[in-house]
């Protein structure tokens, strides 16, 4: 396909800070391409660069081979980061305004209801929700009928339903024929979203393609998370076959199989949680029985498959690393956020699955 | 339609937004029907005698427009240049079609209109408060909108070379007190030292403040430039001002970070 949207070896420079560090990429016609990197990671500025509202000091940015500011604007749309239009405009009005700027423009009417405003067309924007706000912003985007959209964090602020609102919107647009580019720190937008991924750490693209090709890639195994009571050693669960033989098979209740399926599992024991990589799910009822056997009290257990996030986490870890001096792993810390919140209301259905 | 569409819908926003800020809509109406209550009718003018209100209440009309005039546009402009890069707006409108240019036109539209009725009040209130008498000519109507181009693309300058709102307003502040009181609009010549007469002749406002007077008060001596007729020669060497003015203060919006 033809390529819409290209970066050649992009260097932008501020100050002694390297936002990009020879970016190079290439948009094809129709497609969504979504940018994911850590803050400060360059999305920004490469957005920018490619919409010629900044100017890189070295490299090219073309848009239909041409310069970005060369193009007819009115095949562009974009909704910059941190955008806030004229706050004492109606959602309507400022759709008006901004489609009034174009020689042909879609109606604000239809462009309110795309983005799911259809009813909050009269309020003020600065009496709108935040995610009321972003919508309007969304919008802003639309009214030309854009060939081109670049959207910086288009979501952000937007509740759940609303940023499926958004993404079913951005969906039937690439399906119309738009080029997407967007931004994004949400990665079950991207995966949902993009036809492909960018992964931005400090100023450089260190990954790109399909989400499916990055998670299998970088996604790491299956995993599986039990939160315990107490810090519990991995070495409980070392040399269970021999243990197997000597006790009781029907109390530690382990096939062969899923015994040597653990043994084979890397185990990491942190504060309150054990971490099972690559194990099968066959493997769990066995890791059940051997807490329970041990009477090890466990709280929940929770089992992922390898998705963007962790492909993301796998990235951007090192980056994040050398900017904060943390040589401990982004991503188990992340990880560990993340399963706290999710293991709080998982407490309940474990417990009774599990006893 | 293009070009006059753009400039319409910037217009048309930019009015609404201004209309609906209640207190700047009334502080700008305030502030010289204000000035006019302390020097014209408190302090009042004293043709016989000495001090700082000593011509005849004609003298000082440039000056009471000269409050919003200059003032409206350097605070107007600046902050609303500040605001929209704040809010990244300016990133935005490179993407469109709208050129710098044409925002300008549209902000210093709304500005016109704005000003030409406070200046409209301002010329009530003089002539009721103070007995000022004045002729009423045309050409005021012309120094109103060819300084408010003047100031609105300083004001624009302003804003785009400051780093915030307040810094603009700041700005326009500290430029605009001076320009207001050295610019031959309350304070004549003949009482500033003989060093600063051609200071006076940097200053934009002054030629507004000739002119203006020129055609308001044509017995109030102002000087002829080469030998033209001062009301008009003033409004052209101020719409040359205007043009420059403009055109800088087009080019300094930013378009790029």
């Amino acid at each position: 396909m033809t390529a819409v949207v290209e970066a050649s070896s992009l260097r932008k420079t501020y100050g002694e800070t390297v936002a990009l560090e020879d970016v190079s990429l290439s948009v094809a016609d129709g497609e969504i391409f979504a940018l994911i990197g850590p803050n400060g990671a360059g999305k920004t500025t490469l957005v920018r660069s490619l919409t010629g509202t900044t100017v890189p000091d070295a490299g090219s940015a073309r848009l239909w081979e041409r310069e970005p500011t060369a193009v007819d604007e009115s095949r562009l749309g974009v909704l910059p980061q941190e955008f806030s239009p004229p706050d004492r405009l109606s959602a309507r009005e400022l759709l008006e305004y901004y489609a009034g700027l174009y020689d042909a423009a879609r109606d604000p009417e239809a462009v309110l209801a795309d983005v799911g405003l259809a009813d909050a067309g009269e309020t003020w924007y600065e009496n709108l929700s935040g995610g009321q706000k972003r919508r309007v912003c969304v919008g802003s985007a639309l009214v030309n009928d854009p060939d081109v959209l670049f959207l910086d964090e288009p979501t952000t602020g937007i509740d759940p339903a609303g940023r499926r609102t958004v993404w079913r919107l951005i969906e039937g647009l690439a399906a119309e024929g738009t080029t997407v580019v967007l931004t994004t720190h949400d990665m079950a937008e991207a995966e949902r979203l993009a036809d492909r991924v960018g992964l931005l750490a400090d100023g450089s693209l260190v990954a790109s393609g399909p989400p499916a090709t990055l998670v299998e890639k970088y996604g790491g195994a299956s995993r599986l998370t039990i939160e315990t009571a107490e810090r519990v050693s991995t070495d409980l669960f070392d040399g269970l076959e021999g243990r197997q033989a000597e006790t009781d098979a029907a109390e530690i209740g382990a096939a062969e199989t899923d015994v040597a399926e653990i043994n084979a599992t890397e185990i990491d024991a942190r504060d309150g949680a054990l971490v099972f990589e690559a194990i099968s799910p066959t493997a769990i009822g066995t890791v059940v029985d051997v807490l329970e056997a041990e009477e090890i009290e466990y709280t929940s257990l929770t089992w992922s498959e390898p998705d963007l996030e962790r492909a993301y986490l796998e990235l951007a870890d090192d980056a994040e690393a050398a900017r904060t001096g943390h040589s401990g792993s982004l991503e188990g810390e992340l990880e560990g956020q993340v399963a706290n919140a999710e293991l709080e209301g998982a407490r309940d259905r474990s417990a009774e699955g599990s006893r | 339609m293009s070009r006059l569409g753009r400039v319409r819908a910037q217009t048309s926003a930019g009015w609404r937004a201004f209309v609906r800020r209640r207190t700047a809509v009334f502080f700008t109406f305030f502030f010289p029907v204000i000035l006019i209550v302390i020097f014209g009718a408190l302090i009042q003018t004293d043709p016989t005698g000495g001090g700082l209100f000593a011509e005849p209440a004609a003298y000082y009309v440039p000056g009471y427009l000269a409050v919003v005039v200059l003032f409206t546009p350097f605070s107007r402009l600046g902050s609303e240049v500040a605001r929209h890069r704040e809010g990244n707006r300016f990133e935005k409108l490179a993407t469109t079609p709208v050129t710098r240019s044409e925002w300008l036109l549209g902000q210093t539209l709304v500005n016109a209109a704005i000003i030409a009725l406070a200046s409209l009040l301002i010329l009530v209130l003089v002539v009721v408060l103070t007995g000022a008498q004045i002729a009423f000519s045309p050409l005021v109507v012309a120094y109103i909108l060819v300084g408010v181009v003047c100031f609105c693309g300083i004001g624009s300058m302003l804003g785009s070379y400051t780093d915030s709102q307040d810094g603009a307003v700041a700005a326009s502040n500290a430029i605009g007190l001076p320009l207001l009181f050295l610019s031959e609009t309350f304070i004549p010549l003949e009482q500033l030292p003989g060093w600063f007469g051609p200071l006076v002749n940097l200053s934009p406002l002054t030629y507004f403040s000739r002119g203006v007077r020129a055609a308001t008060y044509p017995d109030g001596g102002t000087a002829s430039v080469f030998g033209l007729e001062p009301a008009l020669a003033n409004l052209g060497i101020l719409a040359v001002l205007a043009v420059v003015a403009f055109g800088f203060g087009a080019y300094s919006i930013p378009r790029t970070d």
